[in-house]
């Protein structure tokens, strides 16, 4: 019976842990996350230059914008030098500025966009497994308190299935920090593109 | 004759720099900080270390204290505007989000998200001098201009409440669209204007048949409806234009306040939350919270001309009058 008020406890926790989860936005069971899950970007709440309809995918074929895309969208490249190459690049006649920052800016947005779903699907996967490890240790936990319920309990399955439990829960808990954590990172990819959009369109200007 | 007239000149212009520069503090509510933003030079001048999760600011009428309530430290602490440093606290009641004065300055009243009341702060005093009973989540506050109704939006019960200040009771509630936020009377009183931010709208009440008589909804271009979240609100002193922070969707709109008709939309910073005008009201300053900056608005041109870095998560923002 020791182990019965500990295993309670522990199932509360875990619940609790999960239900804020499940309960944040019927629409998204799987996000784990407080932030609000905000599933596409548009372009208009980031960019006020002229329109980026027209490019598609053509920004990929320029090496030159390739090259800069990477280098700035790279999060290893300090805001400062990634604005200083923006201006580098952006500059000829009007049309050309234009031509150049739209391009910029496509490439921008497509290749943090993608980052960006990535990691809110990986957010998603992790999420999932972590409710089904909240199941089986709800299950574990039910099983421990039937076995120690019975008279003349099976002390070795009792330590066996109370060990599995703590480390199932320790699974659960490394995982919920790293979420946590993770959860910022669809966040610093937005600030990411926004400041870019700002640089590109200040040198347009 | 010369010397007078270069003297005049110098003189002009030094009092003409010294009009124009006024304070700005912004509460940082990430950094548990609050940015004070020099105008004239458009430079973060001193960060201000203050309680947990800082969010509502406001100077006080005398000047002497920017106030600002501390959420997670259930408290209003008071920056003292010589020595810009905390120099005493208010008693609000728990998780104090927001909060307005009455017009001779003396009483604060306060909203406190977590025990859905309204509480009464004797400023002189720094004591509570009553409650008021309101809807869930207790959020936006506004006096009206007459000082006789005081007006608290409640997030989940989606009210504007009506309060008495005098009897200190609620006299009247007008439903509005999902988690209202923000409250602001129009100069002349004759309208109250309540963003909504999940219905994404701004309800226009008619303050004496306290009914709704206009909502005002928004549309960018290119854009889903899902982040257009409108929060605070900034109406010109002359009456004729509102700005309307429009949260995620990094817009504020710019509606004309005869017609109740969007004029334009402009990009300011990620998350643009509450704003403040300069006293002069050539400027519009706005808290944007996920791009950690203050946006500055040239409100006759209608164009953003500044961008000013500041602590994590700006909410607000507190302007000196001089």
């Amino acid at each position: 019976m020791k182990h019965a008020g500990f295993f309670f406890v522990l199932l509360v926790i875990v619940s609790a842990l999960v239900a804020p989860a499940r309960a944040a936005d019927p629409r998204y069971p799987d996000w784990p996350c407080v932030q609000p899950k905000v599933p596409e970007l548009s372009t208009a709440s980031m960019w006020d230059g002229p329109s980026i309809a027209d490019v598609g995918g053509s920004w990929q074929n320029d090496p030159k914008v390739k090259d800069l895309v990477a280098l700035i969208a790279a999060r290893r490249t300090p805001m400062d030098a990634a604005q200083k190459a923006i201006a580098a690049f952006i500059t000829g006649t009007a049309d050309e500025k234009q031509q150049k920052a739209k391009e910029v800016f496509a490439g921008v947005f497509d290749t943090l966009s993608a980052q960006r779903s990535e990691v809110m699907g990986g957010l998603e996967r992790v999420s999932r497994k972590e409710m089904d490890l909240a199941t089986k240790i709800e299950a574990d936990v039910n099983d421990l308190h039937a076995i120690e319920d019975k008279t003349g309990a099976d002390q070795a399955k009792i330590k066996t299935l109370g060990s599995e439990i703590e480390w199932s829960t320790r699974i659960f808990e490394d995982r919920r920090k790293t979420i946590r954590y993770v959860c910022d990172v669809p966040t610093t990819i937005e600030q990411r593109i926004f400041g870019l959009a700002r640089a590109i369109e200040q040198a347009l200007n | 004759m010369w010397l007078r007239f270069i003297l005049g000149i110098a003189l002009a212009l030094l009092l003409g720099g010294q009009a124009s520069a006024y304070r700005a503090y912004v509460a940082n509510e990430r950094s548990n900080t609050v940015s004070l933003i020099d105008t004239d030079s458009w430079k973060v001048v001193k960060t201000i270390e203050v309680g947990q999760r800082p969010r509502g600011i406001a100077y006080t009428k005398d000047q002497k204290y920017v106030l600002v309530a501390c959420g997670d430290d259930d408290t209003i602490q008071m920056i003292d505007t010589s020595t810009n440093t905390v120099s005493g606290t208010l008693p609000s009641g728990p998780d104090p989000e927001f909060f307005t004065a009455s017009p001779d300055g003396k009483f604060l009243y306060v909203a406190n998200e977590n025990d859905n009341t309204v509480t009464i702060i004797d400023i002189a005093r720094r004591a509570q001098n009553g409650a008021v009973q309101v809807g869930v989540e207790p959020e936006g506050m506004a006096m009206s201009p007459d000082g006789k109704i005081l007006i608290n939006t409640s997030e989940t019960t989606n009210m504007a409440h009506f309060i008495d200040p005098a009897k200190r009771e609620v006299v009247a509630s007008v439903l509005v669209d999902q988690r209202p936020r923000f409250a602001a009377f129009t100069p002349d009183g004759s309208e109250l204007w309540v963003s909504s931010e999940v219905g994404g709208t701004v309800s226009v009440i008619d303050p004496v048949k306290r009914v709704v008589k206009q909502k005002i909804e928004f549309a960018i271009a290119g854009m889903r409806p899902d982040p257009i979240q409108p929060v605070g609100i900034n109406i010109t002193s002359d009456g004729k234009l509102a700005f309307i922070a429009l949260g995620p969707a990094n817009h504020v709109a710019v509606v004309d306040v005869k017609t109740h008709k969007v004029i334009k939309y402009l990009l300011v910073g990620e998350r643009v939350w509450h704003m403040a005008f300069t006293p002069d009201g050539k400027y519009l300053l706005t808290a944007n919270g996920v791009s950690n900056d203050v946006s500055v608005i040239d409100v006759a041109a209608l164009k953003v001309v500044n961008t000013v870095q500041v602590g994590e998560l700006p909410w607000g923002i507190a302007m000196s009058d001089h």
